[in-house]
């Protein structure tokens, strides 16, 4: 696990994720969302969403993996709060960005955005606590 | 407009989740988290956790037969052809791994209208076989279209 010492105000970290065709149909079957706007372009298409979207709580797991990956240990993550501001589709690639925005202690708090290739913001209002030694 | 005396309804889950190495695999892939301790138990049970241990993350699939039960709450009235994920809130206390078994109450804590927009969000803890909280979650949704 990275150590507290190594962390200054400022630093950043950043994940990439292609989103598959089929992602929203493997979360759906182990996340257990199922919602048709998920996993059926044509109801999405009916609802206004402009065909599937992913689950957010996928979006959201993204985001942790980049909290997770960059502190080195999944102990580390102690809260994490995300707004879901726009749908991502399948096609998309979404990048995640944390922002180390203050130390207390050896907790790290984190502004996280992402945003897909559209230039979209996807998670917006987010931030992270990450525990370090 | 969704009836705000729902505010403080309860729901209990119906029985504990048991964490297995399988579906944590499963989910773990299905959002491309290739991390060994998630997926490879050797290199999982050589780690300080000694098990295969579950994403952050997973919490939203041991505690989320109480999102699935708010969502088709009769009682509610909730147009899901219409609803989305708005936000997202989980406070994670303890790492959670195979064997454990979680045991899940939701209470809904807010209900209101935004201009067209509807929103409900349900509280949920989740504790493990000690009786230990080991994560506490917001769900907020949104209903596109609210009347």
């Amino acid at each position: 696990m990275k150590k507290i010492s190594e962390v200054k105000v400022g630093d950043e970290f950043r994940l990439e994720k292609q989103v598959t065709k089929y992602m929203p149909i493997l979360y759906a079957g182990a996340g257990g969302d199922f919602n048709p706007i998920h996993i059926d372009p044509d109801f999405g298409k009916l609802v206004g969403l402009g065909g599937n979207i992913l689950q957010g709580l996928g979006t959201y797991a993204f985001a942790s993996q980049a909290c997770v990956d960059w502190a080195g240990s999944p102990k580390a993550l102690k809260r994490l709060k995300v707004r879901f501001a726009s749908p991502v589709r399948p096609g998309d690639t979404v990048i995640v960005t944390g922002k180390v925005v203050e130390i207390a202690g050896k907790r790290v708090k984190a502004d996280i955005i992402a945003v897909n290739n559209k230039g979209e913001t996807v998670l917006s209002n987010s931030v992270a606590e990450i525990e370090l030694e | 407009m969704i009836d705000p005396k729902f505010i403080g309804k309860k729901y209990v889950a119906s029985d504990s989740y048991d964490i297995c190495r399988t579906k944590i695999k499963e989910y773990a892939m299905s959002v491309g988290d290739a991390n060994p301790l998630y997926i490879d138990r050797k290199k999982a049970e050589a780690s300080e956790f000694k098990r295969v241990v579950a994403p952050p993350t997973f919490a939203v699939v041991y505690g989320g037969e109480l999102a699935g039960r708010l969502l088709l709450d009769p009682e509610l009235k909730l147009n899901l052809p219409m609803l989305v994920h708005g936000e997202q809130d989980i406070e994670f206390f303890e790492v959670v791994g195979v064997g454990d078994e979680i045991t899940s109450t939701g209470q809904i804590v807010e209900i209101y209208q935004k201009k067209n927009l509807d929103f409900i969000s349900m509280a949920v803890e989740c504790k493990n076989q000690q009786g230990k909280l080991v994560a506490r979650s917001k769900f907020t949704f949104v209903i596109r279209g609210a009347k």
